[in-house]
């Protein structure tokens, strides 16, 4: 009896992809839903005055900036009235003159703590770095 | 004669894609920022001239004070009475030193009486330094 001889027929090696692909774009779609831009954070640097006994009856040479409670104009320089545009002129002056003037902010309980910010950022985009925040009663 | 033509299955080379998609899924796990810098509750004022929070040398001293718009004061997600808050601070203060910094995330809508609360609170430690958290630019 003639021996049959055996032949290997030889397959290239064949993977199936489909779950894999479909994982990786569940994973895709996943991640483009789901993306947020990441917001650029920062931090504005204020001093708290402490309470000191030895203080000067004199008032310094300061700008006060106070944050009033009114919603639509809340900026006083000096204890005058301004809009946001004249109080970021007039310190973008006061900056240009001397980056060292002190700043004192003053708010009362009511303003918006928004508005504050509002102000230190002028003072921040005018130079002026001395900034110090107080409360009035 | 009559010729059979034999169905073969549809293949095509996927490698070039595949790849692409494994890129952009790296790409995503790479960025993604899974947790949130601020509290979602906290909706921090805009100042486009405050100096960039990565511009900062991080010190894992600091003491982070969330005020919500309630004027809710938090550390660590914790809702804190105005003396629990004074006590951690001076703690805080004498286990870390008088130079421990101190960031106010307060939510822009917030009336200044809570930030006061907090501002009191630390200088009631003997801290006069204080840093605001603001929005330097919104994600787009």
């Amino acid at each position: 009896m003639a021996r049959r001889s055996k032949r290997t027929h030889l397959v290239a090696g064949e993977l199936n992809l489909t779950a894999m692909i479909d994982v990786a774009f569940q994973l895709l779609s996943f991640f483009l839903m789901t993306m947020k831009p990441v917001d650029v954070l920062a931090l504005m640097d204020v001093s708290r005055p402490a309470p000191d006994s030895k203080a000067p009856s004199k008032p310094l040479n300061v700008l006060t900036i106070t944050i009033l409670p009114d919603e639509k104009n809340p900026f006083a320089l000096n204890d005058t009235k301004i809009s946001k545009e004249n109080l970021d002129m007039m310190l973008m002056k006061a900056g240009e003159l001397n980056p060292d003037q002190n700043v004192i902010v003053a708010c009362t309980p009511k303003s918006l703590h928004s508005h504050l910010v509002d102000a230190l950022d002028l003072c921040s985009k005018a130079k002026l770095t001395k900034l110090s925040v107080v409360s009035l009663m | 004669m009559r010729h059979r033509k034999e169905e073969e299955p549809m293949s095509g080379n996927l490698t070039a894609m595949i790849d692409v998609v494994f890129q952009l899924i790296i790409f995503f796990v790479v960025t993604t920022n899974m947790q949130q810098q601020v509290d979602a509750r906290i909706k921090l004022a805009l100042a486009p001239h405050g100096k960039s929070i990565n511009d900062q040398a991080k010190d894992p001293r600091e003491i982070k004070i969330d005020v919500d718009k309630d004027g809710n004061i938090y550390i660590s997600k914790a809702l804190l009475p105005p003396s629990l808050l004074t006590s951690i601070i001076k703690k805080t203060v004498a286990e870390y030193g008088i130079d421990v910094p101190i960031v106010i995330r307060a939510d822009g809508e917030s009336k200044h009486s809570a930030v006061q609360t907090a501002m009191n609170a630390i200088t009631a430690s003997g801290i006069y330094k204080i840093k605001f958290a603001v929005l330097k630019e919104k994600g787009k």
